[in-house]
């Protein structure tokens, strides 16, 4: 869904993002490490940019950055065209319901002792919105929205399975009704069959509500279902971008060929046929 | 290796002056409380606590009275017992020698028990010489170092066969060596006994506990795997690693054995730190206090130190930690 | 919340040993501090079924005790006075858990004493005396426990949440309470503060330097819990939320430390029951005439008692049945808490 007036300008848009931790000498010693050196891209709204790189690349440092968890040492992130990286922590908490997270360990990004209800309306209590039966209310229409039902409420978020613990996520994300999804390799920690599942909802929400999602993800046949665009994150910069079917049949950067090298190739002929 | 070495004696020398500090810090709580309780004191003229007091600067703001003991302790002077009319410093000499003698030994022979015993243990695990073993120790766990001490007494002074505390008889320095080395041995027994079954428990535990932690790694079942006998995987390889727990629990146990000592020292009047401690507490000795207890600090930290030193000794992955 | 079945079992022993203590007035046939200066260091009372004739009674009975002839320590039973042994007895008035006043005691005997432990110099019972000491030196222990565990939760989540300078200095200060010997530490404070207090104030005292002595511990297991916790995205997601640090602690981190403060708490309330021991037998804990478990045991220093009056080492054994109590508590906790665990109680814990 395009923008409401019509304008084509971006949702998000980073320019020259840099995260750089300053060496340590007390109490142990450690070197000058760039984890992020001048990321730009920008992010049209109600469409998906897939983020794509190995372990160590910066992709987990980008997601704080972008949701505003961590600040980053140079450059800047603007949302809407306001520049977040010039707010206070306060003006910031105004901002915040419009970028959420969504992780990828469904085991670590909820509370184990907490409810599902409680899990879901936690951004309601934090921002101190709503009565208490106004909550009880949303929560159930966000549950219905992520396919989840609310006689699974009461339950502890321990009790769930991976797939429902993600849908979970997902829904607490959706609560304060955010512009942006920034889902940090939200899908890698599922089965295959789970994944798929969990990717039909992303996209059918995104359908739904023109959601802008930044997707990070090492795995690359996901990237290219869910993205519009591809991006590529080797040790700190974007080496590479462009639609999916480009950035795939023409990769130019070593790092993009090794990506692929790499990747299982489920279409390629399996042993027998290849007469091994 | 003199990067870490130097690493970690800095760090001692930091500890001793923070702990000299705090201490310092505690006496500030009541100082002149303090000397107004050694006014009531009879022994001591009222002369004597106005000079002590003028040199001490009782009267003079925190800071200075502790740059004022901390450049006397560099002298080598650990400052003046109200109580003896003396310096401090050759006093606890004495008593800290004993006070070491008596741990020294006592750390060889709960060592000397506790290894083999908890090795033997962890191989055996979940037979019935573990949980011997195990049962054992809980029992003696439970029993605190001052029952132990108390108990032990009782026991000499019944059967006769130990001096009831001391260190030595009186007149011993006219007996012949032999007879005199018998005597110490004598007078030494029970303190150390009390000191080695206080501190046993503990110890036994934890080696088992290491042993078995490393038994159930990898490396070791691949040992296994290539017919290694037993005998020479515990010793040569399940030991060898689990040497870095060990050394750590070291540290820990020395710090057990001196809070033991100190109890134990009192109730089986051996001359130590422990009594002359405690002596200088009910006789409001401000210097000997400190002192005392700095000392003690000393032999926790250096006991700590010889351990850290070992310990990169023996294990190869802190020395490429570049530490 | 289900707790597993010897859990409970030990909190049922614990409970009902500490009750005993509590209600020691009615367990207790008499006041601590009534002396009886005609009967110094008696041995405990024989208690009789079968009376000189042979007749057997169905009541226990136990005989007057007077002072062998030429002798000042040695007693003899008078076989013509005898006096039963009646339950639920009405006798020196107490405050049953220091509020509710009665008379009622267990037991007791009609005309004379009896003393199940014997009695001291003063001739006052070594049992009641146990059982009203047993307040004391629990209550210090406990006291000087919730002190340590609520001063070291404030510094181990101040230093672990905020982290940088805070993190760095706590740190250093809990290893320098670290660094000494916990005697000789206990010792440094206690040296400084006044000598002569009255039992209330002596037992505010020890709890208190206990307690502010043995923070260093708790502080540094909680630190560690709030950093882990810190670290886990549902902390990052409230973050996203715009929680404010203080909800954060409150909702997510502070819970989690309620399982290490447990069980630092059965571990360290044995130690620190130890500890008030300790000083009131050296004579710097609760003075007489208040009995404390460690000053019931202080004239054992004495060769004469230590070597003539056995019964006088028996509050020593006191200690025991709350220290396997406690440990028992402390093991069935650990285990509770993480199951994987395979060795209770962690290093340097108890001593």
């Amino acid at each position: 869904m395009p923008a409401a007036n019509g304008s084509m300008a971006p949702l998000l848009t980073v320019e020259s993002l840099m995260v750089r931790y300053p060496p340590r000498h007390f109490g142990g010693t450690r070197a000058a490490v760039t984890a992020l050196d001048g990321v730009s891209f920008s992010v049209l709204a109600g469409t998906t940019l897939a983020l794509v790189g190995a372990s160590g690349s910066g992709k987990s440092t980008l997601a704080l950055c972008l949701a505003c968890l961590g600040r980053p040492t140079a450059g800047k992130i603007l949302l809407e065209g306001r520049e977040l990286t010039a707010l206070t922590e306060s003006q910031l908490r105004a901002v915040r319901p419009k970028i959420q997270l969504v992780f990828q360990d469904p085991s670590g990004s909820l509370n184990p002792r907490l409810t599902a209800l409680e899990i879901v309306t936690e951004p309601f209590e934090v921002q101190g919105r709503f009565t208490e039966a106004e909550r009880y209310e949303r929560a159930g229409a966000l549950f219905e929205r992520v396919g989840l039902s609310l006689d699974m409420g009461p339950r502890a978020a321990s009790e769930f399975s991976g797939g429902q613990r993600q849908r979970l996520a997902i829904a607490r994300a959706l609560a304060l009704e955010p512009r942006l999804l920034i889902l940090d390799e939200a899908l890698s920690a599922l089965d295959a069959s789970v994944q798929a599942q969990i990717a039909n909802l992303l996209l059918d929400l995104q359908r739904a509500s023109g959601l802008t999602y930044v997707f990070i993800t090492h795995d690359l046949a996901m990237a290219a279902r869910l993205g519009d665009e591809i991006a590529v994150l080797e040790r700190g910069r974007i080496v590479e971008r462009g639609a999916p079917g480009d950035v795939l049949d023409q990769p130019a950067h070593v790092a993009m060929r090794a990506l692929m090298a790499a990747a299982p190739r489920w279409n390629a002929p399996t042993k027998d046929q290849a007469g091994e | 290796m003199t990067r870490y070495v130097l690493r970690r004696a800095v760090h001692a020398a930091f500890l001793l002056l923070g702990v000299s500090l705090l201490t310092f810090l505690f006496s500030a709580l009541a100082p002149g409380r303090y000397f107004d309780e050694m006014k009531m004191n009879p022994q001591i003229a009222p002369e004597t606590i106005a000079a002590l007091r003028a040199q001490y600067g009782v009267d003079q703001p925190l800071p200075m009275r502790y740059a004022r003991w901390l450049d006397g302790l560099v002298r080598g002077d650990l400052g003046f017992s109200f109580a003896y009319n003396a310096p401090v410093g050759p006093m606890l000499r004495v008593r800290a020698a004993n006070t070491l003698l008596l741990t020294t030994i006592a750390m060889l022979f709960a060592w000397g028990f506790a290894l083999p015993l908890g090795i033997w243990s962890a191989e055996r695990e979940g037979r019935w010489p573990d949980h011997l073993v195990t049962a054992a120790t809980a029992a003696l766990f439970i029993v605190p170092d001052l029952v132990l001490a108390l108990g032990l007494l009782l026991f000499a002074v019944h059967s006769g066969w130990f001096p009831a505390g001391g260190m030595a008889a009186v007149g011993a320095e006219s007996l012949s060596w032999t007879a005199r080395g018998r005597d110490y041995v004598l007078h030494l027994a029970l303190p150390v006994a009390a000191l080695v079954l206080g501190t046993c428990p503990m110890l036994v535990r934890h080696v088992r506990a290491a042993i078995l932690d490393v038994l159930d790694s990898g490396f070791i079942r691949a040992a296994r795997g290539h017919g290694i006998s037993r005998r020479r995987l515990l010793f040569c390889y399940a030991l060898r690693a689990a040497t870095n727990p060990l050394l750590s629990l070291f540290g820990l146990s020395l710090g057990t054995l001196l809070s033991g000592s100190l109890i134990i020292e009192v109730v089986m009047s051996w001359p130590g730190l422990g009594p002359f401690l405690l002596e200088a507490i009910l006789a409001r000795d401000l210097y000997v206090v400190i002192g005392g207890v700095l000392l003690s600090t000393v032999f926790l930290v250096g006991g700590n130190l010889a351990a850290d030193l070992l310990l990169y000794w023996a294990d190869p992955r802190i020395r490429a930690e570049r530490v | 919340m289900k707790l597993p079945r010897n859990l409970r079992a030990w909190i049922t022993v614990l409970v009902a040993m500490h009750a005993v203590i509590a209600c020691a007035g009615f367990f207790a046939p008499y006041d601590p501090a009534e002396q009886d200066r005609e009967h110094p260091y008696a041995p405990p009372s024989a208690i009789h079924f079968r009376d000189a004739s042979g007749s057997v009674h169905s009541r226990p009975f136990v005989y007057t005790l007077r002072l062998e002839a030429g002798s000042v320590d040695h007693y003899e039973e008078d076989t013509l006075a005898s006096s039963p042994i009646e339950f639920f007895v009405t006798g020196a008035r107490y405050r049953l858990l220091g509020i509710v006043p009665c008379s009622r005691h267990l037991f007791g005997a009609g005309g004379t004493r009896v003393a199940l432990l014997g009695t001291d110099g003063y001739g006052r019972d070594q049992f009641s005396r146990l059982l009203w000491g047993g307040q004391i030196s629990l209550l210090a222990g406990l006291v000087a426990t919730a002190l340590a565990l609520t001063c070291g939760l404030l510094v181990g989540a101040t230093a672990g949440f905020r982290g940088g300078w805070t993190d760095e200095i706590l740190m250093r200060l809990a290893e320098l309470f670290l660094a000494l010997p916990w005697l000789y530490l206990l010792f440094a404070v206690r040296a400084f503060l006044p000598l002569t207090v009255s039992p209330l104030e002596a037992f505010f005292l020890v709890a208190g330097v206990v307690g502010m002595v043995g923070w260093a511990r708790p502080a540094r297991l909680v630190r560690g819990v709030v950093l882990s916790a810190k670290e886990r995205d549902f902390v990052r997601a409230a973050r996203g939320f715009g929680a404010s640090g203080i909800y954060i602690l409150r909702r997510h981190i502070l819970p989690q430390t309620a399982s290490v403060l447990l069980t630092q708490a059965a571990i360290l309330a044995p130690q620190f029951v130890l500890a008030e021991v300790t000083l009131s037998f050296l004579g710097l804990g609760v003075p007489e005439p208040a009995p404390s478990w460690g000053n019931l045991l202080a004239n054992l220093q004495q060769y004469s008692v230590l070597t003539s009056y056995w019964w006088m080492l028996i509050p020593a054994l006191a200690l025991t049945p709350f220290f396997l109590g406690y440990l028992g508590l402390a093991s069935a906790l650990q285990r509770w808490a993480d199951p994987s665990k395979m060795e209770a109680v962690g290093p340097g814990a108890w001593r």
